[in-house]
């Protein structure tokens, strides 16, 4: 999940927890503070009362009274309990064959050696009626200023977030590693970012000039060897011509000459391989794909010929492809059938398919060989890597390599799959912009 | 036919030198582009074969320089820097070839006959093999007046490749990176020269002997022709 996405759902979740809890409390807290309320009005209009009677004696108010619709209620009168008494309860009265609940405030005085008990009452409906309106006043209240935070946060996050995205968008996601292109600084004030945007981008430069320095390795050091190569090439076949040399020397001469051979063989593939990486090739070529595969298979007959194996080349006619290097595209089909050769059996059979399925266009090539072990799998395009299955081939473990740089070349996606003793299919996807 | 050789490297020059002498050349050696300079203002010169990575000169240049003087002369570009514009702008400036180190002298022989064919339109382009006649042009080989079917293209480039070093012991590596040349994969000792010498022999045996083909025990191959 997004951190922006986790910081929303965190933010208004919690704050649903706050307002549900709240909508919860507040009948409870409302009622509290109108009790208070009442309890204090109550209070006030003891002492006023107090007041009047000790003004004007107490004989003119000891009867019992309520309001017309017997919202308050009012009792004074002579009484026999002597205890002292200043409670507010909340009790029922019978009034005019009602039973109404009453807050009461129960006072009870002497006055002439007699005691009077103080009632007043207001009625438990008419506290409650205040109640409803107070309790919605305070939900719209409370909901609005929810909702303002809950933007309010959602606006600073994504404000605050921006640069992060950024980041991720332009540093990390469809970066292909090592082409990262210029650095463009994201603009931020949070710290963090800046620090996250430095350290990605110096990674980034450190992973850029390891990669370039090795290809200038290869570039360089295959292009110093052509020329001692040369040399010795030349000496030998030198030598090989010359009438004093008797064919015992000569034979050592053509075991120098097959040594060579092998040198020169791995560093012209290191270097072809170093001149694909550095983009030293055009894509300008257009071909038959079927031409090209007839073409090698003309190419290539005495190798299939020698292990009896059938080729079998489906494929339409008119199937092209654009903006390829010729040569390049040769070699890669030319190493991926030599291989299907290679690993065969005596009396095989190479299947090549072109298939077209949703919009995706994909040549498959299928062997009866030995196949690939799983566990061999992810390293048969690594440089120099030998399967153990293949120590006895006479090869250095280049030609894999060479089809995977020439793929990536023109970003066609190379899928291996694979049984021991049952065969592999290589299969190549080839990219919208390739064909023709 | 004279030769001018412009290549730094003393030991490959001197290589060359042997052997374009061994095939009737007639050789002068340049080490560096100022001596090139100065050799190709005053001589005149049937080939010039030009190291590109000259310490001294910008190959290019060199090569411009040259087309002056020699406007007539076969141009070969050697480099040991095989970039592909290199090769392109070299041969779009006039060179007649360009042989990427590192080359096979017999590889370097071969182009310039074939620069020697197409300059001075040589019409002798049918030799005769025992019973056969071999037309390097047309690319055929013919037994009476028919031409034999079923020669493939590698095939008939051995044989040509045989006969354009006819007398010689051509070895299996050298026949593999003629006919393989192109191609960069990594077997380095399964050359199939000896599965292509038996087809060509079958095919030819059908019609009479094939003994001017001759297998150096242990060694390569052989075109034997009686000048």
């Amino acid at each position: 999940m997004k951190l922006k996405t986790k910081l929303t759902l965190f933010n208004t979740i919690s704050k649903l927890v706050i307002v549900t809890l709240f909508v919860l409390l507040l009948p409870v807290l409302i009622r509290n503070i109108n009790q208070n309320f009442t309890d204090n009005k109550l209070q006030k209009q003891k002492t006023k009362l107090l007041k009047i009677i000790r003004t004007y004696g107490v004989k003119d108010y000891a009867y019992a009274a309520y309001s017309p619709l017997k919202e308050e209620y009012y009792n004074l009168e002579e009484d026999t309990i002597t205890d002292h008494l200043n409670t507010i309860k909340t009790e029922p009265r019978r009034i005019e064959g009602d039973t109404i609940q009453y807050r009461i405030l129960s006072y009870n005085f002497l006055v002439a050696k007699k005691n009077y008990l103080l009632e007043i009452g207001i009625s438990q409906d008419t506290v409650n009626e205040r109640s409803a309106p107070l309790q919605s006043v305070a939900f719209v209240i409370l909901v609005g200023m929810i909702i303002l935070t809950i933007a309010a946060d959602q606006l600073y996050s994504d404000y605050v977030l921006r640069p992060l995205g950024r980041i991720i968008k332009t540093k990390l996601i469809g970066q292909k590693f090592p082409n990262f292109g210029s650095y463009k600084q994201v603009e931020t004030s949070t710290e963090d970012f800046q620090y996250l945007d430095i350290s990605i981008h110096k990674m980034i430069r450190t992973i850029e000039s390891t990669f370039q320095k090795e290809r200038e390795f290869i570039s360089n050091a295959s292009h110093e060897l052509m020329t001692p190569i040369s040399i010795l090439q030349s000496k030998i076949e030198n030598m090989f011509e010359s009438e004093e040399i008797s064919d015992e020397v000569k034979l050592r001469l053509l075991e120098l000459q097959k040594i060579l051979y092998r040198l020169k063989s791995i560093t012209k593939t290191l270097l072809l391989i170093s001149q694909i990486e550095n983009d030293q090739f055009l894509r300008e070529d257009s071909i038959t794909l079927c031409a090209l595969l007839h073409e090698i298979n003309e190419e290539i007959s005495i190798r299939l010929q020698d292990k009896n194996i059938t080729l079998n080349i489906s494929i339409a006619e008119d199937w092209t492809l654009v903006k390829i290097n010729k040569f390049l595209l040769y070699n890669l089909f030319f190493n991926l059938i030599n291989n299907a050769i290679k690993y065969n059996k005596e009396g095989g059979e190479i299947n090549i398919e072109a298939l077209r399925e949703n919009n995706t266009y994909s040549v498959k090539i299928t062997d009866t060989g030995i196949g690939i072990s799983p566990e061999d799998l992810p390293y048969i395009f690594n440089r120099f890597k030998k399967l153990r299955q293949s120590l006895q081939q006479e090869s250095f473990g280049l030609g894999l390599p060479i089809v995977h740089s020439i793929a990536d070349f023109h970003h066609i996606k190379i899928d291996v799959k694979s049984e021991k003793g049952v065969g592999s299919v290589f299969k190549l996807v080839f990219p919208k912009e390739l064909i023709g | 036919m004279n030769v001018l050789i412009i290549e730094d490297e003393k030991a490959l020059a001197r290589e060359l030198e042997i052997f374009l002498t061994n095939y009737n050349y007639i050789c002068d050696i340049c080490f560096d582009g100022t001596s090139a300079s100065e050799k190709v203002a005053v001589n005149l010169y049937d080939f010039i074969l030009i190291d590109l990575g000259l310490p001294d000169y910008d190959g290019l240049d060199l090569l411009k320089e040259a087309k002056k003087n020699n406007p007539d002369s076969a141009y070969i570009i050697l480099t040991a820097r095989a970039e592909i514009n290199d090769r392109i702008t070299g041969l779009d400036m006039g060179a007649d070839d360009y042989l990427a180190k590192p080359f096979s002298l017999l590889e370097l022989q071969s182009r310039m006959q074939a620069i020697t064919r197409r300059k001075y339109g040589l019409k002798n382009n049918v030799i005769q093999l025992g019973d056969f006649l071999v037309n390097l042009t047309e690319r055929t080989i013919s037994f009476g007046s028919e031409p034999i079917p079923g020669i493939t293209k590698k095939e008939f480039d051995l044989v040509a490749y045989l006969i354009l070093h006819k007398n010689r012991t051509v070895t299996r590596n050298q026949l593999s990176e003629h006919i393989w040349g192109s191609v960069v994969n990594d077997d380095y000792d399964s050359n199939y020269i000896d599965a292509h010498i038996k087809n060509i022999r079958k095919k030819l045996n059908a019609y009479a002997t094939t003994d001017w083909l001759e297998t150096v025990r242990g060694l390569g191959y052989k075109v034997k022709i009686n000048a």
